[in-house]
């Protein structure tokens, strides 16, 4: 196998591969700002410059010339190299700024005249503590500056976009946010404008920034220049936390992370999977984060003499009981939910079996033509793959409907869904028919209907898996913070809160962020307690999903270690087989 | 070297040479006169004679030791054979017309009075590479030429010697003008070949060579429009004689573009390898202003400036500039008499590159800003001692393969040979107590302060 040599350390490689993206591979480190492993090569912030040699052949014989130790003579190219352009060659010698001075030199030289005319307004810029300028420059670059003259100076808060604002004179020009819309969304929308020191990105005259996919710039961009334009000066990064999940707007299932602070998702960013959303997340799955801290519910509620009023959870497992123990089984309705886990709708199954009812099915959310056959889809929810292979079937709408309207059900279980804000059935059509709601936001619009008022937690406050539109499984854990105990929430937050920049913890508490609900599959097995049924699983949703995958071949392997960050692949079998 | 007391100049006996780029002919630059001359002859001989192969046009270039003229001196013949064997992709060449380098305007002058040679050129040029299509890539600012040139091809296509089946061979080959917007940046072959496609004019790093993967990716060949223009005169004098014109080491006619403080500026046609002394005093006829020398830049404004106590027998070729740190470039050399302020000189050279980096590069897009700012500052006498130094440690940073092409060479190199060979002027520019610190008095009127804004 073909070798190169870097620092001293020889390395077997494979295949054609950049000098750069090898040693990155490696672990090897070398700052570099304009290089992205999706994007063309533009070479043109000079950073990653290492010096690259050859073993020098004979001219006539072509063989490689030993020098007295019998060691191959190399030869250095004159010139320092970007390692980013830099095709690997058997044999090749690297030296980076661990083992050379000129190589050390020339890289603190450009980080110089990359600060020259940056503003170095860090303190109050939001890219600051994740800044590969910031974090470069402490590292490779020089003590002070030599540079005594009045900086350039660019707009500043230029809006280029409904979500993106742009301060100039932050910018680097790397060409990251051009080549991102040339090549990655193919919008275009971006270029670079004027000439030299000048020159900064923006739009042609006239124009908006208003890809679906803009704020990605904002998150290749290595400085502070692109920044969102709704989170814009609102939290340092040291301040949140960030915990690896999924976005939940669609069936894609795009890697994320959830930023919280105070127990309130401040902004959602992409995490690189490469078999599902590669390095990107479209806008739309971003600027939901406030269904997550605003219109939450608080508490249980109970309908008492035809009005909704608080209860305590006790109170409300045992009104949902006694609703269930009541109704005739073949007069209730489950509505399993393609927003709520696998975990959650398997135990709704669960206790449907137990009152003897029919099989739940779920409300589908099918927006045709919203999808771009990219990151978002035409479907809404990010678990209808999941409820399928339960053997959950999507319901006729029609049917349903007109039976609801007709009130043919005594009682209408929803697990995390809204069949009136659905246009399922209107709230006069459920008059006569008890519902017993899991629901997110007090927006919900069954709600006012409800008889027994559940509030569940989002997936951002939960323990659970979904299951994409290509049949992969991927978990999520809490982000925040709800009220009460749970243990397996607690110890899920411990251990999964991933805090790159900041502190471990959130350290801000504010008890009113908490919200006062539960996730489902803590609400389920305690209904069935009070209906005498036993649908106990003391170690949680990861005990559900064990005996989900040992029992069902649709899920089978999808254990929690196997999933890990990233999901784990399901086969295609037929929906609902025994394993 | 001596010979009746004065230096032998490697042009050899240039009073008697007669003029092959721009032969003193009437209306030359129209067709029927060009053809008359014997123009588009040694293309029909080429395109008739079966035992002329492609490849021996190439050999023929490279027996005359044809060098580039557009500024980087590199032989033409070698770099044609740098072109892959034929295969289903297009091929092009771009013709560099964009002559944007200070002090450099002879280009022009072959667009305009002899357009044809240069097509001719062309022509030759893609019948030994077996090129398609040929980009004349030319200055904005040119207009009147680029009008000319049009209705000069339209000519020539309509006479059939551009376009299908060329003079009746099955050689054929079109020839498209396009003008550029204005930046220098854009004469970079690889930036002008983006520029070409469309695109902003960012110069793409090396390799893939043009050759390899040129304009719209396919094997391209640049060359600069004097360069082109020798090729017919190669095909006629066969590549060995016309070796033996000029200086040995970058044979040839060349087209002298002087400029500065001499009598009589313009463009002139001699071999290479020009004494310099012998075109400032001789061709030129003296210093303008009664004054002595003081420097010459010899190749537009990126060639290292000498100093006249070291014009003694150096003549335009590499080899003897070389002796000397410096380089014929575009062989137009810009000449200064003592009057000259050598650090409003490199500050307005410094604010040319400041103002005309692409940006793309770190070192290249803050460097120059950064040499124009501590130039301006020296020249407005309020520079530090030290600031010398800097600057020339700035002008380390930047080159050297810092950067993706060699903008940033060229912008450096004056700077740092200014520097180092003016020293004392810069020093006393620096020194707090010698010139006031205002600006209007320091500089006046004529000097760069007001020619930069
Ligand atoms: C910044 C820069 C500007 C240049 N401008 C020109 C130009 O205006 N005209 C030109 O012919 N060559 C120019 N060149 C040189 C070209 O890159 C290229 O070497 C040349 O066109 C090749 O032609 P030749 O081999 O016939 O000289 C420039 C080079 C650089 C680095
Ligand atoms: S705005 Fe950011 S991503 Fe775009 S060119 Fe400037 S530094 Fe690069
Ligand atoms: S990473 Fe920017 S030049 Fe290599």
């Amino acid at each position: 196998m073909p070798i190169v040599t870097i620092d001293g350390t020889t390395y077997e490689y494979e295949g054609d591969q950049k000098l750069l993206q090898f040693c990155l591979n490696q672990g090897i480190e070398l700052p570099h700002f304009c290089y992205h492993p999706a994007m063309s090569i533009p070479a043109n912030c000079r950073q990653c410059l290492v010096k690259v040699g050859m073993p020098k052949k004979d001219r006539e014989t072509g063989e490689v010339e030993l020098d007295d130790d019998g060691d191959p003579v190399i030869q250095f190219f004159p010139q320092l190299q970007a390692s980013c352009t830099i095709d690997l060659q058997d044999g090749m010698v690297v030296e980076t700024h661990r083992t050379s001075e000129e190589v050390e030199d020339a890289q603190t030289d450009n980080l110089e005249f990359l600060l020259a005319n940056h503003p170095l307004d860090c303190p109050i810029c939001d890219q600051a503590g994740h800044c590969p300028l910031q974090i470069q420059a402490y590292k490779y670059g020089p003590e002070g500056s030599r540079f005594e003259f009045r900086k350039v100076h660019k707009p500043k808060r230029v809006k280029l976009g409904p979500r993106v604002t742009l301060d100039a004179e932050r910018c680097i020009n790397c060409t990251r946010c051009t080549r991102f819309t040339d090549e990655i969304s193919g919008s275009g929308q971006l270029s670079i404008t004027n000439r030299g020191v000048k020159n900064y990105p923006m739009t042609a005259p006239g124009e908006e920034f208003d890809d679906p996919y803009s704020m990605n710039t904002i998150d290749i961009c290595p400085v502070g220049a692109l920044t969102s334009t709704d989170f814009r000066f609102k939290a340092r990064i040291w301040e949140m936390s960030s915990t690896p999940s999924i976005t939940t707007t669609n069936a894609t299932g795009a890697n994320c992370h959830y930023w919280v602070r105070d127990n309130q998702v401040l902004r959602i960013t992409p995490r690189q999977n490469m078999k599902v959303n590669e390095y990107w997340l479209p806008d739309e799955d971003r600027l939901v984060y406030n269904k997550f801290n605003d219109n939450r519910p608080d508490g249980p509620h109970i309908r008492r003499d035809g009005t909704l009023a608080g209860a305590n959870w006790q109170q409300a497992f045992a009104k949902a009981a006694a609703l269930l123990g009541s109704a005739d089984p073949e007069r209730i309705l489950f509505l399993g939910s393609a927003h709520a886990t696998v975990e959650d709708n398997y135990l709704l199954t669960q206790l449907a079996d137990a009152v003897g009812a029919d099989a739940p099915r779920y409300i589908p959310h099918i927006e045709p033509g919203a999808g771009d056959d990219w990151l978002i889809t035409d479907d809404k929810t990010p678990n209808a793959e999941g409820c399928e292979r339960l053997g959950i079937q999507p319901i006729d709408e029609q049917l349903v409907g007109t039976r609801l309207a007709e009130g043919a059900y005594d009682l209408v279980y929803v697990l995390e869904d809204d069949p009136v804000g659905s246009g399922l059935c209107s709230a006069d059509d459920l008059a006569d028919t008890d519902v017993v709601l899991h629901y997110y936001n007090t927006t919900n619009e069954t709600l006012p209907r409800a008889t027994a008022a559940l509030p569940a937690a989002m997936v951002v406050e939960t323990v659970g898996t979904y299951v994409n539109q290509d049949g992969r499984a991927q978990r999520v854990r809490p982000a925040k913070e709800i009220q009460g105990v749970n243990r397996t929430l607690m110890m899920e937050m411990g251990t999964n809160r991933e805090d790159e920049h900041g502190t471990p913890f959130d350290r801000w508490h504010n008890d009113e962020n908490r919200i006062n609900c539960k996730p489902s599959w803590e609400i389920l097995p305690e209904v069935a307690k009070k209906l005498g049924e036993d649908l106990d699983y003391p170690k949680g949703p990861k005990q559900v999903m064990d005996e989900v995958q040992s029992t069902l071949e649709a899920f089978e392997g999808a254990t929690y270690d196997a999933m890990g960050l990233k999901g784990t692949q399901l086969e295609d079998v037929e929906a609902g087989a025994a394993a | 070297m001596e010979a009746n007391g004065t230096p032998q100049s490697p042009a050899g006996d240039w009073r008697s040479y007669e003029r092959m780029l721009l032969p003193p002919i009437q209306d030359l630059h129209k067709l029927d006169v060009y053809t008359k001359h014997g123009g588009y002859e040694r293309l029909r001989r080429v395109l008739e004679d079966d035992d002329v192969a492609p490849d021996d046009i190439t050999n023929e270039v490279k027996a005359s030791g044809l060098t580039g003229r557009g500024g980087a001196g590199f032989p033409t013949g070698v770099k044609w054979t740098f072109m892959p064997e034929p295969d289903d992709r297009p091929r092009f060449l771009g013709v560099n017309g964009d002559e944007s380098e200070p002090g450099t305007f002879k280009d022009r002058q072959v667009m305009e009075y002899n357009p044809h040679l240069m097509f001719e050129g062309i022509l030759l040029a893609g019948y030994a590479m077996h090129i398609d299509t040929a980009y004349v890539y030319t200055r904005g600012e040119y207009t009147d030429w680029i009008a000319l040139m049009a209705e000069q091809l339209e000519n020539a296509y309509e006479a059939g010697y551009v376009g299908e089946d060329i003079l009746g061979s099955d050689f054929s080959m079109d020839i498209v003008l396009h003008k550029g917007a204005g930046a220098y940046i854009c004469g970079e072959e690889t930036s002008l070949m983006e520029s070409l496609e469309g695109k902003r004019g960012y110069p793409r790093y090396k390799p893939p060579f043009p050759a390899q993967k040129g304009i719209f990716s396919c094997p391209t060949t640049i060359n600069n429009v004097e360069t082109l223009a020798h090729v017919p005169l190669i095909v006629q004098e066969g590549g060995d004689a016309y070796s033996t014109i000029g200086a040995e080491d970058m044979p040839g006619a060349a087209l002298y573009g002087m400029s500065g403080h001499v009598k009589q500026p313009g463009v002139y046609e001699y071999p290479t390898g020009m004494l310099l002394s012998d075109l400032i005093y001789d061709v030129c006829g003296g210093m303008a202003r009664g004054e002595d020398l003081k420097a010459v830049v010899p190749g537009g404004s990126s060639v290292p400036p000498i100093r006249a106590d070291q014009i003694d027998g150096l003549s335009m070729n590499d080899e003897s500039l070389g002796e000397v740190g410096s380089r014929t470039g575009t062989f137009c050399p810009l000449v200064l008499d003592e009057e000259t302020d050598m650090v409003s000189f490199t500050r307005r050279v410094a604010h040319f590159y400041q103002d005309e980096t692409c940006g793309q590069c770190t070192p290249c897009r803050e460097g120059t800003g950064w040499l124009e700012n501590i130039l301006a500052r020296i020249d407005e006498g309020e520079g530090r001692m030290r600031d010398i130094d800097l600057i020339l440690e700035l002008c380390d940073n930047m080159d050297g393969g810092r950067t993706i092409c060699a903008f940033a060479d060229g912008a450096v190199g004056p700077i740092r040979a200014a520097v180092k060979r003016f020293r004392d002027e810069f020093e006393a520019k620096c020194e707090a107590s010698v010139y006031p610190v205002s600006t209007d008095v320091s500089a006046g009127p004529d000097s760069a302060v007001a020619a930069t804004e």
